[in-house]
């Protein structure tokens, strides 16, 4: 299984006042907290912690299909995202202002990704099923665009 | 509170982050916030903060998990409410 997940830094510090008191808080775990308050750049230290967990939440919603939001119930250190027990395992490359998380279940799986960046190209092919989940020729796909950028992951 | 006035309040806290104006317009207790608001889901937890800070309650985490529509987030309130009384 795979999920994604974007954040143009731009649009993060357009929408977001995360020093704001009690978001962090509510977010992240006090490890992360100081992962992000130490980092050169805490808000892309920031924004890439949050595209590993919402890029994890996005496999564990596939395979559940129940909708929550529990940030902190998804615990990042080192590209390993830790929840319910499990481990995941994800890859983020920054370019400039894109932050570009994929996240898989096992590491096998990093080497059969397939992936581009112009959601023109799977929207016409890819299916939705009845909670909204896409796929694409019946292989898991995700998607994801924030700002001035957008991605997409298959198997 | 009345429901009508909780989720008018709800719908000033939502207004900043709601990307959907017609279904801000059109807010009711179907409301999802992130399927028809488009609010980010980075953004949610600042509806949870603006809410804690709105009605001075604390929104823990089992109830933050469910704060994913305008039922859910006013049934959460009204008994936070409760509670503080």
């Amino acid at each position: 299984m795979i999920g994604n997940d974007i954040v143009d830094l731009l649009q993060a510090s357009l929408e977001s006042r995360w020093p704001r008191k009690g978001y962090l808080d509510k977010l992240f775990s006090h490890a992360e907290q100081s992962q992000i308050l130490s980092a050169i750049e805490p808000s892309a230290t920031l924004w890439t912690l949050w595209s590993c967990k919402e890029a994890v939440y996005k496999i564990v919603h596939r395979l559940s299909g129940i909708r929550s939001y529990a940030p902190l119930s998804f615990s990042c250190k080192a590209g390993i995202v830790t929840h319910a027990g499990q481990s995941y395992y994800c890859r983020t490359i920054r370019q400039n202002d894109c932050i570009h998380t994929i996240a898989v279940q096992n590491r096998q799986l990093f080497e059969q990704v397939r992936m581009g960046f112009n959601l023109d190209t799977v929207r016409p092919l890819m299916q939705k099923n009845a909670a909204g989940i896409p796929s694409l020729n019946n292989k898991p796909l995700s998607i994801s665009h924030h700002g001035r950028y957008a991605a997409w992951v298959s198997l | 509170m009345d429901k009508a006035t909780l989720i008018q309040q709800l719908k000033d806290i939502v207004k900043p982050y709601a990307k959907n104006e017609v279904a801000l317009d059109n807010i009711n207790e179907q409301t999802d916030f992130v399927n028809d608001l488009k609010i980010n889901s980075a953004n949610l937890v600042d509806v949870v903060l603006d809410v804690e800070e709105k009605f001075n309650i604390i929104i823990d985490n089992d109830s933050m998990e469910r704060m994913l529509n305008v039922k859910s987030a006013v049934e959460i309130i009204e008994a936070k409410l409760a509670d503080n009384q």
